[in-house]
């Protein structure tokens, strides 16, 4: 069964549906579980469910010391700028644990953090920055645009024995959407075909899919078929689905809200520029957050940023049925 | 700390125990750096000794009971070694083997052993410590119905001027985690003096002060005496076991080789330079008199005075040893590369 | 000791009611989307602010976090610039691209603002350092509050700062809170000056809505810092009158008094005492209240003339350019 609930809500949901399953789950981060009413605290209590200080390197570490000694924690770090406080963590730490112990550990985390929040959050809270998540071996990144994906691909993570930062999209937090009720699990390397279409492919994360499909009803009035995809996590990549839509369509646009070479989009050209070469009808069209850190004011903030207008663009200029406007 | 805390004192058999592990990992140590005169190419990167830690390593593990567990820095031959993890797989894994402990795979700075409660290492200064704080929390929680696992985290006097460490000991307060702290502090950093770096030592103050800003326990200990490490550690370890949560132990070390061997690209012979106090700040009365000094044969000397042991059963211990750590040698120079392919292994669970 | 006195109150008072009615005027704005983004006030800051701020030069340096509106007012930011700032618009502050949280002044020797808890006190450092080595007076000073203290950033710099004996002002406002939780969650230690006792900090608590102990205390340390010594802590015990940020709905709040807040008001505070030691009268009191809600609204005024900023300008601003001057 399937209802209608917010995008944050389904992501709770998963957590705590895995809290009650395994009771190896933790919780834990900074304003979280301060009361008895928290909701959190009363399922599971004050063992699994803490609030820490603002100590993210203490956080993301201690995670991994709770995955080495059996359990599977999950931190609440809000943003994904905090986690940059305790890259080494991240990167140097959780990843690599396993490997260098030949396979002795395992370290089985989820980092969850909101990203993107392009709403006057301004410089240091709203970036798009998976793209210094993505390529660490070891490390797993889940990017869900719909509350469904947004349930499936934290229960997935949570169940994931390696570590996983959980990227959620700050802008989609009250987005309603169909999400099934009881367990639910959205495999990772596995992209969504969210609109199938023959004409161009159009391939975008988190935020930006949302754009992408009204570009694409917008194109469908113009009589432009387009498939958009959403990969729904970044490691593992699902390029065999992406390759197989370029096959048929032979045109793909690439939207990512993160800068040009920290982003999803620039990876995908690369393999489908590699791999699908000879599919290709035309060069491909990224469209990406702009070189700048996101501006304060409004007019400035939407003018880094992808957006219909520029998707629908995209899209002309690899059809070759408009000029490639600046 | 009062005196009425004090943990149990050791027998003799205990008392020969230590003194033996403290025989075997100055042996082990010693073998690793002659590696790189005897075969040349062996060792790659960058591997750290912990002769002159002895008898803080040991009289520290010999605090612990089964089921506890520990994390420390790369320096971490020592621990297995009292652990009682094989020295041939040890040496082999440094050997960059497919016997070694960690198939070949981490190397000097990243052993593991989890059936003996050593969960591993890190090799950035500091970043162990939230992770054995992790462990202990663990060990909170899975352990309300019974006595907790008691968890160790070493660490040198280097990373407590690290982040990793102030918000670890904050934490570990305020959650009472059943965690020691354990700083071996040798006054170096590399080749920066402690007084150098660090705003207590310009003082004059022992670095245990820093226990202060956590509202924990901090003492400072002759790391060189393994009865009173034990002792002191020993302590810390029924407070966090019992609840009231974690201390933080500075234990004065001093290490007998340079940091580690040379940093160098491929083509140039590595080797163990000189340690700082000579090669860098021109005092070689204070490395001399770090000699002098020598934890093992001063534990020796103390053993065969008290009557514990004879001048002999040293000897004899000794000569077991030398041949136990000739043979890790032997087995990690037979044991073979592990196959290229290997590579792609362990990177997902 | 400095004393406040007839000639010095006044001034001080002018200033707080300044920040006093920019804030209230702020949170109007906020409410009814003029001020968009994520927005601290200064409400019951303001004699921590004055207090230091009057006894600073334009070329003394100082940082703030992201609570910054009440500290950029004290050192002499002009309202309309700072008031544009918050609206977006290219004659704010920083044009428009910083916003509440990352304000800039160098002029008045506002030095930048950060989003990230704790994130400027390495800063104040370097500056600090500079200064010596320039053989300068310029005294740096930087906020902060209680959370703060728990990063470990902090005690990285509370060390380098004892080691190198930095003449730098640490400010800490210790408003018993972190966010949304309470000090007593985030570490033992309640007092922050216990906490750099360690590293033998020179150091003062005080009341931070006792405006003439605040004035008194800080003249001390700033004398200490002017002959190149330190480095100093004034921990300020305040009380944060509205929420973390605005449109938090305070539910942790719900047993602080409105007696408890007119205690620890400290415009009422020392509007009383001025009143009491006959430096003002309540009419001159009034006037100043009233003076200050005008020229908020000729800032605000300001602020809605000025146009938002051309996209173009950021392209100009990511990278400084060999012999640029901004």
């Amino acid at each position: 069964m399937a209802r209608e609930i917010p995008y944050i809500a389904a992501i709770n949901e998963a957590i705590h549906l895995e809290m009650a399953r395994d009771d190896t789950v933790l919780y834990f981060g900074q304003n979280l579980a301060t009361t008895e009413n928290d909701e959190f605290v009363k399922a599971f209590g004050h063992d699994r469910v803490r609030v820490t200080p603002i100590s993210e390197t203490a956080e993301i570490g201690m995670a991994v010391g709770a995955a080495l000694a059996g359990l599977r924690p999950v931190v609440e770090l809000y943003m994904a700028e905090f986690m940059l406080v305790a890259m080494d963590q991240v990167v140097n730490e959780a990843p690599r644990f396993r490997y260098m112990s030949g396979g002795k550990v395992k370290v089985p985390l989820v980092l969850k953090a909101g990203y993107g929040f392009t709403a006057g959050w301004a410089g240091q809270h709203t970036g798009s920055i998976y793209g210094m998540f993505m390529g660490v071996p070891g490390l797993k990144v889940a990017l869900p645009a719909t509350a469904a994906d947004a349930k499936g691909l934290m229960a997935t993570a949570i169940r994931d024995d390696n570590p996983v930062c959980f990227f959620h999209h700050y802008l989609l937090t009250l987005e309603p959407g169909e999400v099934p009720e009881g367990e639910y699990l959205v495999p990772f390397g596995q992209a969504d075909i969210r609109r199938a279409g023959g004409d161009v492919t159009i391939v975008a994360t988190g935020w930006m899919v949302g754009k992408a499909l009204a570009a694409a009803e917008a194109l469908a009035s113009e009589g432009i078929d387009a498939e958009v995809i959403d990969p729904r996590t970044l490691e593992p990549l699902d390029i065999a689905t992406i390759l197989t839509s370029v096959e048929k369509t032979g045109r793909l646009v690439l939207v990512d809200q993160a800068t040009r070479h920290a982003s999803a989009s620039a990876v995908i050209a690369a393999e489908v520029a590699e791999h699908g070469f000879s599919a290709l009808k035309a060069p491909i069209a990224q469209v990406t957050g702009l070189d700048a850190t996101v501006p304060y004011s409004e007019p400035m903030e939407a003018y880094v940023l992808p957006d219909e207008a520029k998707i629908a663009g995209a899209v002309h200029q690899v059809l070759g049925s408009a000029p490639v406007t600046a | 700390m009062t005196d009425s805390e004090q943990a149990p004192g050791l027998d003799g058999e205990q008392l020969v125990w230590i003194f033996t592990q403290m025989l075997r990992i100055r042996e082990f140590e010693e073998r690793v750096k002659r590696s790189f005169e005897e075969s040349p190419g062996v060792i790659r990167g960058h591997t750290h000794l912990a002769d002159g830690a002895e008898a803080s390593i040991v009289g520290s593990l010999a605090a612990l009971r089964p089921g506890d567990q520990l994390m420390t820095t790369y320096r971490c031959h020592g621990y297995p070694i009292a652990l009682g993890t094989d020295p041939n797989a040890i040496m082999a894994e440094i050997y960059g083997r497919k016997d070694g402990l960690c198939g070949g795979y981490g190397g000097s700075m990243h052993l593991v052993d989890t059936e003996r409660g050593f969960l591993g290492t890190s090799g950035i200064v500091g970043q162990g410590i939230p992770q054995a704080t992790g462990v202990a929390y663990a060990a909170q929680i899975r352990n309300r119905t019974r006595s907790p696992q008691v968890v160790l985290c070493f660490f040198g006097d280097g990373a407590s001027k690290q982040g990793a460490f102030s918000e670890s000991l904050n934490v570990a307060s305020l959650w009472k985690l059943p965690i020691v702290y354990v700083m071996e502090n040798n006054s170096y950093n590399v080749v920066t003096r402690v007084e150098q770096e660090d705003a207590n030592a310009a003082a004059g103050e022992p670095l245990a002060v820093k226990a202060k800003a956590f509202s924990m326990p901090g003492v400072t200990v002759d790391g060189g005496d393994p009865v009173a490490v034990h002792q002191r550690v020993a302590t810390a370890v029924a407070r966090a076991r019992s609840g009231d949560g974690p201390t933080l132990v500075e234990s004065k070390v001093y290490r007998l080789s340079a940091h580690g061997n040379i940093i160098a690209p491929p083509g140039v012979p590595l080797h163990f330079p000189e340690h700082e106090a000579i090669e860098v700040f021109g005092a070689p009365e204070e490395y001399e008199a770090a000699k002098r000094g020598d934890p093992v044969p001063r534990f020796r000397a103390r053993l065969v005075t008290e009557g514990i042991i004879s001048a002999d059963e040293a000897d004899r211990i000794a000569g077991e040893v030398r041949a136990e750590m000739q043979s890790a040698v032997d087995f990690a120079l037979d044991s073979p590369h592990p196959e290229a392919e290997a590579a792609l292994n362990y990177v997902y669970a | 000791m400095a004393q406040l006195d007839s000639g010095v109150a006044p001034a001080l008072l002018r200033t707080m009611w300044r920040i006093r009615r920019f804030e209230e005027r702020v949170a109007q704005l906020k409410r009814t989307m003029q001020v968009h983004g994520l927005v601290h006030l200064s409400i019951g800051g303001e004699g921590v602010a004055a207090a230091v701020c009057h006894q600073l030069r334009d070329d003394d340096a100082m940082y703030s976090g992201h609570r910054a509106h009440g500290h950029a007012i004290a050192k002499g930011a002009p309202l309309g610039p700072l008031m544009a700032e918050l609206m977006g618009r290219v004659d704010g502050l920083c044009h428009g691209l910083g916003g509440s949280m990352h304000v800039v002044d160098v002029e008045h020797g506002l030095f930048g603002a950060t989003g990230v808890v704790g994130g400027n006190i390495p800063l104040a450092l370097g500056t600090a350092l500079a200064a010596r080595m320039r053989g300068s007076d310029q005294a740096t000073v930087v906020f902060f509050g209680d959370g703060a203290v728990q990063a470990g950033h902090f005690s990285e710099s509370v060390n380098l700062a004892a080691l190198w004996e930095l003449p730098v002002i640490l400010v800490c406002e210790n408003n018993g809170f972190a966010e949304f939780t309470p000090r007593s969650a985030h570490t033992s230690i309640e007092l922050v000056s216990d906490v750099v006792s360690v590293y033998g900090f020179r150091r003062q608590t005080v009341d931070g809505s006792d405006v003439p102990a605040l004035w008194a205390a800080f003249a001390e340390i700033l004398d200490t810092a002017r002959e190149g010594r330190g480095p100093m802590l004034l921990e300020c015990l305040t009380h944060r009158r509205r929420g973390h940020y605005e449109g938090d709905a305070e539910a942790y709040r719900d047993q602080l008094a409105e007696e408890e807040w007119r205690r620890r008001d400290p415009v009422a505070r020392l509007q009383a005492d001025a009143i009491a030691a006959g430096w003002l009268d309540e009419a001159a009191v009034a006037a100043m209240a009233e003076e200050a809600a005008d020229e908020v609204e000729v800032a605000v005024a300001f602020a809605r003339a000025s146009p938002f900023p051309e996209p173009e300008l950021m392209e100009e601003l990511v990278y400084a350019k060999a012999g640029s001057e901004e």
